[in-house]
């Protein structure tokens, strides 16, 4: 029985999203640096659509910059591992939720229109700490 | 992580316990804030408000610095200047019940081809309105056609169509509430927005 909701849920997602849903894009990078999705790696050249659970993976020299759907920017540090383990948003409302996990490295973040569409909406979360944003510029930084 | 002993979890801890958060106004000046909702896997409530200030992060009631006067670290001060610019929202007006766009905007697109072409990885997001004189699946039509009217001349101008999305949102969102069936020039119109 309580399967049921979760499967109705799960069609309900499916149809209000196309197949490959684009989170973000990469504006610029430099340096050493990747998107790792899955298995693969893939170079983050400017324009490359970001999708959930991406990893971006930078090297001593490297830097990745971009901007999500809502608004939201991101610049990432040398050697850092950050990723982005759940994002929804509804373009329509201009609500959503987004986890970011910043394993290590530096990361710069302006917030965008999911952390104005609720409390904590959008969280960070560190190897010791989880984080509520509630709409503004801040850096993480995480070191080895 | 649950069958460590106290003991292991502490040296664990105290392996990261070096992380920090830098708080700053946004770009208009305003203080946001962060909350702690959990520290070292225990919930936590607590909330980081003071504006340039430096906190370290692991405890559930975590202290703030202020930056003073050494300000942000250099490698701090690289990562902000590395932030893309911010998004930046156009409109274009169209007259009643056509695709036409009015005089005023010929200037507007230019500005938007600007913008573009300055941008790095653009993204470009337009959305199509119209006002409430019509039907409502007519005017999910033309506000479709109005979206994109935008595109393909976007796409004349260079601009790849993979940076950009169409959409008609029709007389749902009203730049001025009106009475049904009421003709408004700001409603009439598309936004585009470069990120």
């Amino acid at each position: 029985m309580l399967r049921l909701p979760v499967a109705i849920g799960m069609i309900a997602l499916l149809a209000a999203s196309p197949a490959i849903a684009e989170i973000a894009r990469v504006k610029t990078s430099s340096g050493t640096a990747a998107v790792d999705r899955g298995t693969q790696r893939l170079k983050p050249a400017p324009g490359l659509k970001l999708e959930k659970g991406d990893r971006l993976v930078t090297g001593k020299d490297g830097r990745i910059s971009l901007t999500f759907i809502d608004n939201t920017r991101f610049a990432v540090g040398p050697n850092s591992r950050v990723s982005v383990s759940e994002f929804q948003y509804d373009r329509t409302r201009q609500k959503g939720q987004m986890v970011t996990q910043v394993d290590r490295g530096s990361l710069a973040v302006v917030s965008g229109k999911i952390a104005k569409s609720g409390r904590d909406s959008m969280k960070v979360r560190t190897p010791n700490t989880l984080l509520g944003v509630r709409g503004t510029k801040f850096i993480v930084e995480v070191p080895k | 992580m649950r069958s460590l002993g106290a003991p292991a979890a502490a040296l664990l801890l105290a392996g990261c316990a070096t992380s920090s958060l830098v708080l700053l106004p946004d770009d208009e000046g305003q203080q946001g804030s962060v909350a702690v909702l959990e520290a070292g896997g225990r919930p936590a409530d607590a909330v980081i408000a003071d504006g340039n200030s430096r906190t370290k992060l692991g405890s559930a009631t975590p202290a703030s610095r202020p930056l003073g006067s050494k300000g942000l670290k250099k490698g701090e001060a690289a990562l902000l200047t590395g932030l893309p610019p911010p998004a930046k929202s156009f409109l274009l007006y169209f007259d009643q019940g056509t695709v036409q766009l009015v005089p005023e905007s010929a200037k507007v697109l230019a500005a938007i081809r600007q913008e573009i072409a300055s941008r790095s990885g653009p993204e470009i997001e337009v959305i199509g309105h119209t006002d409430t004189v019509g039907g409502d699946e007519t005017n999910d039509r033309l506000s479709e056609q109005r979206a994109e009217e935008v595109v393909n001349w976007l796409g004349s101008q260079g601009f790849d169509r993979s940076q950009m999305s169409a959409v008609g949102r029709g007389e749902r969102d009203l730049r001025v509430a009106t009475a049904d069936n009421v003709g408004n020039a700001a409603n009439r119109r598309v936004e585009v927005i470069v990120r």
